[in-house]
């Protein structure tokens, strides 16, 4: 009575069941009916069976894949550590460039207070009304500011200078992204491989998701505004829209 | 310099919880005349500052930690103290619905990070404009 696959119960058994329930044979009719079943039940266990292991090696994999807990333990905190060295590397050039500028300010303020203080008795000089009791005191004033000016290219100089070597950080937090990245991408494919381990594909029809927002639909700042409508480009973008609506 | 009837003393206070945006639009302000300036690195922290003092002028960030700009802002419209304080929002926060949220909250003007010295000198004449 055991039959192939496709054919759970033959005629003859279906026959002898009627029979066996006609003439009140309850146990009987039981009895033959749990026989029918047990190949059916044989197959399903043997799939359980079979999954179950598949499923057991694959979480016993998982674990044993030592990257995964490297990631965790080392390199994740490594790179929350990186990111903030970013954060702290770009605010420490900001303030330097931005102490270069600050110092540059009342530099040239001087130099064109010093202009402003000689120019009346220069012109008075080109246009030949210089008195020469002025004149001396014009002469002092013009060697103080060539004296001074020269100084003060120097120290110009000097600041520009501070301000070209504050950029180093670009180079420095370059390479500690792209360390990060690298990272990313590792997770990455971890996460890939354990969804496929489960049986769930992955679909690479999908568009790329919008990024997750905060309260207030806060996104903070946008890096590619391609293919997205929701989003202004520039202050001329943002003008136009609070006009369009009357504010 | 800012032309007409802008009172060079007027107190601003200056929030975002970045620093060096804090020290840039000081700057930015100072060269614009405005020497009497605050700072905050928070709503949460500004607005206490704001009702206890007296501050004209508000410049502030959007996306804070503690409490965000547009917070920070229904608030100063909330308190019938603070309500007349003009508001100036200087933000990375840049999709369409954000803006028109802010201009409804009763923004005064809406400045996109990066922005130049030019559009900071624009946006203050034009608030100060209406207001006037």
């Amino acid at each position: 009575m055991n039959t192939l696959n496709t054919c759970h119960v033959s005629l003859e058994q279906a026959n002898l069941l009627v029979g066996f329930l006609e003439a009140g044979q309850q146990e009987k009719a039981d009895e033959l009916v749990a026989e029918i079943q047990n190949p059916i039940n044989t197959e399903l266990f043997a799939e359980i069976g079979k999954l179950t292991r598949q499923l057991h090696d694959s979480l016993i994999n998982f674990q044993l894949d030592s990257r995964i807990s490297d990631l965790t333990k080392a390199d994740i905190p490594d790179a929350k550590e990186r990111l903030n060295y970013v954060i702290t590397c770009t605010e420490e050039a900001a303030n330097k460039t931005m102490d270069a500028v600050e110092a540059v300010f009342p530099v040239m303020d001087t130099i064109q207070q010093q202009i402003q203080t000689v120019n009346p008795p220069w012109s008075k000089l080109i246009n030949n009304k210089l008195e020469l009791s002025e004149f001396k005191s014009l002469c002092i004033d013009i060697d103080i500011l060539l004296t001074n000016t020269d100084k003060q290219a120097d120290n110009m100089r000097g600041l520009m200078t501070d301000v070209l070597m504050a950029q180093g950080f670009q180079d420095i937090t370059g390479q500690v992204i792209r360390k990060v990245i690298d990272l990313v991408r590792e997770v990455e494919d971890s996460l890939i491989c354990m969804l496929t381990a489960f049986g769930i594909s992955e679909d690479k029809t999908l568009e790329r998701p919008r990024p997750t927002l905060g309260d207030n639909l806060i996104e903070g700042p946008i890096i590619n505004t391609k293919g997205r409508d929701d989003v202004v480009e520039n202050q001329d973008d943002v003008d136009d829209l609070l006009s369009s609506l009357g504010f | 310099m800012l032309e007409g009837t802008l009172d060079k003393n007027m107190k601003v206070l200056v929030v975002d919880d970045f620093s060096t945006m804090r020290r840039i639009v000081k700057n930015l302000l100072r060269d614009l005349g405005f020497s009497n300036i605050s700072e905050a690195d928070d709503g949460s922290s500004a607005l206490p500052m704001l009702q206890n003092g007296d501050f004209d002028f508000v410049v502030t960030d959007w996306n804070m930690p503690g409490m965000q700009g547009i917070d920070l802002l229904k608030a100063i419209r909330a308190d019938a103290n603070l309500a007349h304080i003009p508001v100036l929002l200087i933000t990375a926060e840049a999709k369409k619905e954000q803006i028109v949220m802010a201009a409804q909250a009763g923004v005064n003007g809406y400045i996109v990070k990066p922005f130049t010295a030019g559009t900071l000198k624009n946006k203050l004449e034009k608030i100060f404009e209406r207001l006037g």
